[in-house]
C-alpha cells in the first residue's frame, strides 16, 4: 500500500510541478495574451446622457435598419413600449428618475461592444465573435443556442428568441449589414437630433469625452468616462451626471472577466500539457494496478477451483 | 454477520413492476414534452427568461446530477489509484449509474440547447473557441460518454453476448473483451482524465460571470470545489443505490465495503468545508455567511446539510446503523446537491429585475429525465450481471470468467 | 386651347379675374416649398409659365362624383385653378369645357394627335370591368376603350382621387360593376395615384408644376403615390398627436375628452394606417379645415385596405408604433413565479423525501439478519458456471 500512494503522490506531484513551471516560463501559457488591448481602428458609440432629450428616435430608427418587429409590450398594440432590451428590441432608452425625484437622467441601452468581452470567450463555437473594427457581431451559422453568453453579459445585452423554434440572439451590432455599405454611421446616431450619440472611432471618441469634462469640470459624475476601463474597456462610452450604478451600469474594475478565466484554464491547463501529462502518469500506475489486479484473479480462481474440485 | 460481495449477479426479479411502470410513464410523458419543446420552442415550455437564460436543464440535470453521475469515476479512483481492492465487486454498478446519469443528463442538455442543428461544428475543431469553459464542458462530456463510459459498461454486456449460444456472438464477444483487457489502462486513465476536466470545468463556467454570482460562491477555487464535490456525490449516488438495492433484492449486506465508501466520503465532504471555508476567509468575504439574507441562509442550510452528515460519518456506531447510513447519505446529497446547483441560479443576480422559476413542463421534462435514468438501470440490472452479491446469492446467472475480471 | 374659368359660376367676390405677378410669384413660391422644391426651381417654374411652355393637359372621368374637380376648383386663396390654368393648357374636361357632344369629341382627338407623347393625362374615377366594361359609356365607346385609347400616347399619367387610383367608393363590397383603378388596368405604364376623397387639390398642383419646371415626375413609392404627400401617415404629422402619446382619448362624441380636443383613435380614427398629407395641408386653406380637426376620425379615405372597408368605429391598425410618453424604468421587472409549478415541485421533492424517509424506516436490522428471512431462493442453483 505504501509504495502504491507514494506512486499516486509522485503523479501528482509532477503534475502541479508541470504546472507551476510552465506556467512561469511557458510560451504557451503567454499565447493567449491575459490583457486584450482596444484596436487602433476600433469603432463605438460616445452616448452623453446630459444631451439625450428622451425622444426615442433612435428607437423606431434601429427597429427600421434592423428589420424588427417593435414591441408592443402591454399596450394593446397602440405603442412601441419594450419593458427591457429583447428579442424585438436592440436598442432603449429608459428613464431614471430618483426616489425623490429630484436627479432624472435618460440612459441608453444597447450592446456595450466591449474591448475584450465576456460573451467572445464563453461562446463554444465563436458565433459571437469580434468583427473588424471590433464589433461584436453573432453568426448565426454557428450558434447553438446555448446561451452561456447571456450568462457572461455583465450588462445583461444578448436577447433570445425563446419564442421560435429558429431561435436567433439579438443585439446590437452597430448596423455592421448597412455601415460601409449604404450607410457611414449606425441607424440610431443618424436620426440623433441632438448628437447625445455619436459614432466615431473608440480612440476618437474617448478624446471628445475627455475634452467635455475638461471643458466642465464636476459636470460628468466622477469626471470620468463610463467604460474606458470598465471591465477591461468598453467600445461603448457613457458620460452622464449621474451616478452609472443607477443607470444600470454595473461597477467593473479594470480586469475583464474573460481574461480572468483565460488566466484561470492557462494555469490549470498550460495549453493541454497538464492533461496529457496526468493521462501518461495514470496510464503508468493504472497498468501497474492493472497487473496486479489479474494476478490476484488468477490466485483466486485457482482456490476457488480446488475448492471446487479437492 | 457481515456478508461480503464477491460476485455481481444478473436480478432474476420480474422487470414490470408497478414502481418501475410509473417510472416508464413519467420518462415517456417527459418525451412527449420534450417533442413539445421541439416544435415550439423554449419559451412555450419552460420558465426561461433574458437574465435567467439556464433553468432546471441545465444547472440541475447536468450541472447537478451528472456529479451524482459520477460514482464509476471515483470508485474507479478508489479502486485502481488507491489500490483498494475491495470496491472491484461494486466496479459494474458505478459505472451504471455513471452511464444513465450522465446519458440522461446529455439527453437533457440536448433538449435545452435552441439550435441543435448547429452542433454537427463540434465536429470541426477549426469552429472551436480553445478558451470557452463551455466548449470544454460539452467535448469532454461528450467523450467520456462515447469513449470510456460506453467501454467502462461493456462487460456485463458482453458477458451477455457470450452466453447467447450463437458461436460467432460468443466469438466476437470474448475477442472484443480480450482487447479491452490488453488496452485497459489506456482507457480507464481517459475515463481519469476527461471527467477530472469537465466535472471541473462545469466549475469554471459560472467564473465567467463575474460578480453576477455572489461572492459566497463566486471563486476561483470553483473548478477545485466542483471537482471534489463531484466525488464525494459519486460515492454518495453508490452508497444509496446500493443501501436501497441490498434491502429490495437482498444482495446481502458488506459492511466493510460500505463503510469504506461512507468513510471516505466523509473525510472528503470534511476536507471540502475546510478547503470553502480557508477560500471565504482568503477572499475576505467570511463574514458574508452570518449575514442571514436569503444568500447566506442557503450557504449555511448547504454548510449544514453537508456538516452533520460528515461528522456522524465519521463515527462508527452511526454509520454501521444501516437506516442511519442511509438517511445521513441522503441528507448530504442534499447539501450536495444544492451546493451545484446554486452558484448557477439561486446565487446568481443578473442584472436588472429578474425574477425565474421552472414551469410546470420543465419540472416534469427533469423528473422524467431523472425517472429514465432509474428505468434504464432497473433495466439493466435485472438482465445483465451488475449488481454486487455475496456468496449465499451467487447463482446461475453470476458474472462469468473471462469477464468477472472487469 | 387656352381654357379660362367661367365667371358665371359663383366665385367669392375677392377673387379677381387674372392675377398679378406678385401673387402669382407668392403662390408659386408656397406651392413648391410645399412640394419640397426649393427656390431655385420657383425660379425655373415662372421661368417655363412666362416662356408660355404650357404642356397640354388631358383630363378623363369616370366613375366618379366629380369631387376631386370640385374640390380643385373650390381653392379660393388665391384661384388655384387660375394658376394652374396659367401653367397648363387643359385641353380636355368635361365639366369645365364649353364644347359639347361630336364637337367635343374632335377637340379630344385633335389634343391627343397635336400633343402625342408630351400631353397629361389626369383621370378623376374608376373604371368598370365588369362584362368588357359596358356599365360606363361615353359615345358608344366603354370607358376601357376610351382609357387604353388616350392613355396610349400620353407623356404622363396621374390618377386623382380615390377612384382613380383603386377603385374607390364603386369598387366597395360586392363591386357589381367591377370598378378599378386606373394603374391595374394600364399593367405596364407608369400611373401617378393621388389617393383621396377628395384627393387635396395642391398635391395635384405640386405633381404638375414639378412636371412642368423640371420635366419629370416626383419621387413615388410603390403604389405610385407621391412621397412628398403620401410618405407620412396622418398620425406622424397629426396635431393631436401628443394626446395620443399621453393616452388621452376621446371615449364618445361629446364626452369632455372629445371636447377638449383629445385623440380621435378611440372613436376609430384610421390616421394610423392612412399615407395622406392631411394632417399638415388641410383642406381649403382653413386651418383645422380637415375631419380630425372638427372633431371627427378619419376614415382612411386614401387607402384601399380601410376607405369603406374597415368599420368607422373599428380601432385602426398601427403601422409603424413609436414609443408613448412614458418610459420604463431602469430595471423594469421581469419574469414570474408559477404558482402551480411551485406546486408541482414542492409535491414531487416532498415525495422523494418522504420516500426516502419510508425507505429507511424499514433499514432498522440489516437485510440479512435473522427476521429478515429471505423467501426460498430462486437464485441459487448447485451449478456453478465454469
Amino acid at each position: 500500500m505504501d509504495v502504491n500512494r507514494r506512486d499516486v503522490l509522485k503523479v501528482l506531484l509532477g503534475g502541479t510541478a508541470v504546472t507551476a513551471i510552465a506556467g512561469s516560463t511557458s510560451h504557451v501559457a503567454k499565447a493567449a495574451p491575459d490583457i486584450i488591448q482596444p484596436l487602433d481602428d476600433a469603432v463605438g458609440l460616445l452616448y452623453d446622457a446630459t444631451k439625450c432629450i428622451g425622444c426615442r428616435a433612435c428607437m423606431p430608427a434601429c427597429e427600421n435598419a434592423n428589420g424588427l418587429v417593435p414591441d408592443r409590450g402591454s399596450s394593446h398594440g397602440l405603442y412601441m413600449q419594450p419593458e427591457a432590451l429583447n428579442s424585438q428590441t436592440k436598442n432603449l432608452i429608459k428613464l431614471y428618475v430618483a426616489a425623490d425625484g429630484h436627479e432624472r437622467s435618460f440612459i441608453k441601452q444597447q450592446c456595450m461592444h466591449c474591448v475584450d468581452p465576456a460573451c467572445v470567450s464563453g461562446c463554444p463555437m465563436q458565433a459571437l465573435h469580434k468583427e473588424p473594427h471590433g464589433v461584436v457581431g453573432w453568426d448565426p451559422s454557428l450558434c447553438i443556442g446555448c446561451r452561456y453568453c447571456q450568462i457572461a453579459c455583465p450588462f445583461n445585452i444578448p436577447k433570445f428568441e425563446w419564442y421560435r423554434v429558429n431561435p436567433k440572439i439579438v443585439k446590437c451590432e452597430l448596423c455592421r449589414h448597412i455601415v460601409g455599405k449604404t450607410a457611414a454611421q449606425p441607424a440610431c446616431t443618424r436620426v440623433c437630433p441632438t448628437h447625445a450619440v455619436i459614432y466615431g472611432k473608440r480612440a476618437d471618441l474617448l478624446a471628445e469625452a475627455h475634452r467635455r469634462i475638461q471643458e466642465k469640470p464636476g459636470y460628468y459624475f466622477e469626471d470620468r468616462v463610463y467604460g474606458e476601463t470598465e471591465g477591461g474597456g468598453t467600445q461603448c462610452l457613457i458620460l452622464a451626471h449621474v451616478e452609472y450604478s443607477k443607470l444600470g451600469l454595473p461597477k467593473m474594475g479594470p480586469q475583464s472577466n474573460a481574461s480572468r478565466v483565460r488566466r484561470v484554464t492557462n494555469v490549470i491547463y498550460q495549453g493541454f500539457l497538464t492533461p496529457v501529462v496526468i493521462y501518461g502518469g495514470l496510464v503508468a500506475i493504472v497498468r501497474d494496478r492493472w497487473k496486479d489486479h489479474l494476478a490476484h484473479v488468477a490466485q483466486e480462481r485457482q482456490q476457488h477451483d480446488k475448492g471446487m474440485h479437492p | 454477520m457481515t456478508e461480503r460481495w464477491e460476485k455481481c449477479i444478473r436480478l432474476k426479479e420480474p422487470l414490470l413492476t408497478r414502481p418501475f411502470k410509473a417510472l416508464l410513464g413519467l420518462a415517456a410523458f417527459a418525451m412527449l414534452l420534450g417533442i413539445l419543446r421541439e416544435v415550439s420552442g423554449l419559451g412555450y415550455v419552460t420558465g426561461l427568461n433574458d437574465g435567467y437564460a439556464w433553468g432546471l436543464f441545465k444547472n440541475w440535470n447536468v450541472t447537478a446530477l451528472t456529479a451524482l453521475g459520477s460514482g464509476g469515476y471515483a470508485v474507479a479512483v478508489m479502486a485502481w489509484i488507491f489500490n483498494d481492492r475491495k470496491f472491484h465487486p461494486i466496479m459494474r454498478t458505478a459505472v451504471l449509474t455513471s452511464l444513465v446519469g450522465y446519458g440522461t443528463g446529455m439527453l437533457a442538455l440536448g433538449f435545452d440547447v435552441g439550435r441543435p442543428w448547429n452542433f454537427i461544428h463540434i465536429l470541426n475543431p477549426k469552429t472551436w473557441n480553445h478558451h470557452s469553459v463551455l466548449l470544454e464542458v460539452a467535448v469532454c462530456m461528450t467523450a467520456y460518454v462515447i469513449l470510456a463510459l460506453n467501454f467502462e459498461n461493456m462487460p456485463p454486456f458482453l458477458e451477455r453476448m457470450y452466453k447467447s449460444g450463437d458461436p460467432q456472438r460468443s466469438e466476437r464477444a470474448l475477442k472484443i473483451f480480450r482487447y479491452m483487457q490488453k488496452s485497459f489502462p489506456f482507457w480507464i486513465a481517459l475515463a481519469f482524465v476527461l471527467p477530472s476536466m469537465h466535472q471541473s470545468s462545469l466549475g469554471s463556467l459560472m467564473f465567467l460571470a463575474g460578480d453576477r454570482v455572489h461572492p459566497l460562491w463566486q471563486t476561483a477555487r470553483l473548478p477545485l470545489l466542483y471537482l471534489v464535490m463531484a466525488y464525494i456525490l459519486g460515492f454518495a449516488c453508490v452508497l444509496l443505490v446500493l443501501i436501497l438495492s441490498t434491502y429490495v433484492w437482498r444482495l446481502g449486506w458488506d459492511g466493510a465495503i460500505l463503510g469504506r465508501l461512507a468513510v471516505v466520503m466523509s473525510w472528503l465532504t470534511l476536507w471540502w468545508l475546510v478547503i470553502q471555508f480557508v477560500d471565504l476567509a482568503y477572499r475576505g468575504v467570511f463574514e458574508m455567511a452570518f449575514t442571514f439574507d436569503r444568500y447566506s441562509i442557503v450557504f449555511l442550510l448547504q454548510t449544514i446539510l453537508l456538516l452533520v452528515p460528515a461528522q456522524a460519518l465519521q463515527i462508527e456506531s452511526v454509520r454501521s446503523k444501516p437506516g442511519n447510513l442511509f438517511r445521513l447519505t441522503l441528507v448530504l446529497i442534499i447539501g450536495g446537491l444544492l451546493y451545484r446547483f446554486t452558484p448557477t441560479s439561486i446565487a446568481f443576480i443578473p442584472l436588472g429585475n429578474y425574477t425565474y422559476f421552472p414551469s410546470v413542463i420543465e419540472i416534469l421534462m427533469s423528473a422524467g429525465f431523472t425517472a429514465l435514468a432509474v428505468v434504464i438501470f432497473l433495466f439493466a440490472v435485472k438482465r445483465f450481471a451488475i449488481l454486487p452479491a455475496s456468496r449465499g446469492k451467487i447463482a446461475a446467472e453470476a458474472a462469468i470468467r473471462p469477464f468477472d475480471t472487469l | 386651347m387656352h381654357v379660362r374659368v367661367d365667371l358665371s359660376l359663383p366665385v367669392p367676390p375677392t377673387v379677381r379675374p387674372g392675377l398679378d405677378r406678385r401673387t402669382f410669384l407668392k403662390v408659386v413660391a408656397q406651392a413648391t416649398a410645399a412640394i419640397g422644391l426649393t427656390s431655385a426651381m420657383a425660379a425655373k417654374v415662372v421661368a417655363a409659365v412666362e416662356k408660355g411652355v404650357r404642356p397640354s393637359v388631358i383630363w378623363l372621368h369616370f366613375q366618379e362624383c366629380t369631387g376631386c374637380t370640385e374640390s380643385l376648383l373650390r381653392t379660393s386663396h388665391p384661384g388655384l385653378a387660375e394658376v394652374l390654368f396659367d401653367l397648363i393648357s387643359l385641353d380636355y374636361h368635361e365639366t369645365l369645357m364649353a364644347a359639347a357632344g361630336h364637337q367635343a369629341e374632335e377637340a379630344l382627338e385633335s389634343a391627343i394627335r397635336k400633343n402625342a407623347g408630351k400631353y397629361i393625362l389626369v383621370v378623376e374615377g374608376a373604371v368598370p370591368t365588369k362584362e368588357n366594361g359596358i356599365y360606363m359609356q361615353i359615345a358608344q365607346k366603354t370607358g376601357l376603350d376610351i382609357l387604353k385609347h388616350v392613355a396610349a400616347s400620353a407623356g404622363a399619367i396621374v390618377a386623382i382621387g380615390s377612384c382613380a387610383s383603386w377603385g374607390g367608393v364603386p369598387s366597395a363590397e360586392p363591386n357589381p360593376t367591377g370598378a378599378s383603378g386606373i394603374n391595374k388596368i394600364l399593367e405596364g405604364k407608369m400611373v401617378v395615384t393621388l389617393p383621396g376623397c377628395p384627393a387635396n387639390p395642391y398635391i395635384l398642383f405640386g405633381t404638375l408644376l414639378q412636371f412642368v419646371a423640371l420635366g419629370k415626375l416626383p419621387e413615388l413609392d410603390e403604389l405610385g403615390r407621391p412621397k412628398f404627400a403620401y410618405g407620412r401617415t396622418i398620425h406622424e404629422h397629426c396635431p393631436r398627436r401628443a394626446h395620443f402619446d399621453s393616452g388621452r382619448f376621446a371615449e364618445e362624441f361629446g364626452d369632455e375628452g372629445h371636447r377638449l380636443g383629445y385623440c380621435l383613435y378611440k372613436l376609430g380614427c384610421k390616421g394610423p394606417s392612412t399615407h395622406a398629407s392631411c394632417s399638415t395641408l388641410q383642406f381649403c386653406e382653413v386651418v383645422d379645415a380637415w375631419p380630425i380637426g372638427l372633431g371627427h376620425p378619419c376614415f382612411g379615405c386614401t387607402e384601399q385596405s380601410v376607405a369603406f372597408r374597415v368599420p368607422m368605429l373599428k380601432p385602426a391598425e398601427i403601422v409603424r408604433p413609436t414609443p408613448p410618453s412614458t418610459y420604463a424604468p431602469v430595471a423594469a421587472p421581469q419574469g414570474f413565479i408559477n404558482p402551480l409549478a411551485t406546486a408541482v415541485g414542492g409535491l414531487i421533492g416532498g415525495a422523494l423525501l418522504g420516500a426516502g424517509w419510508m425507505a429507511s424506516r424499514g433499514m432498522k436490522e440489516k437485510p440479512d439478519s435473522p427476521s429478515h428471512t429471505p423467501p426460498p431462493n430462486q437464485n441459487s442453483d448447485s451449478s456453478d458456471k465454469e
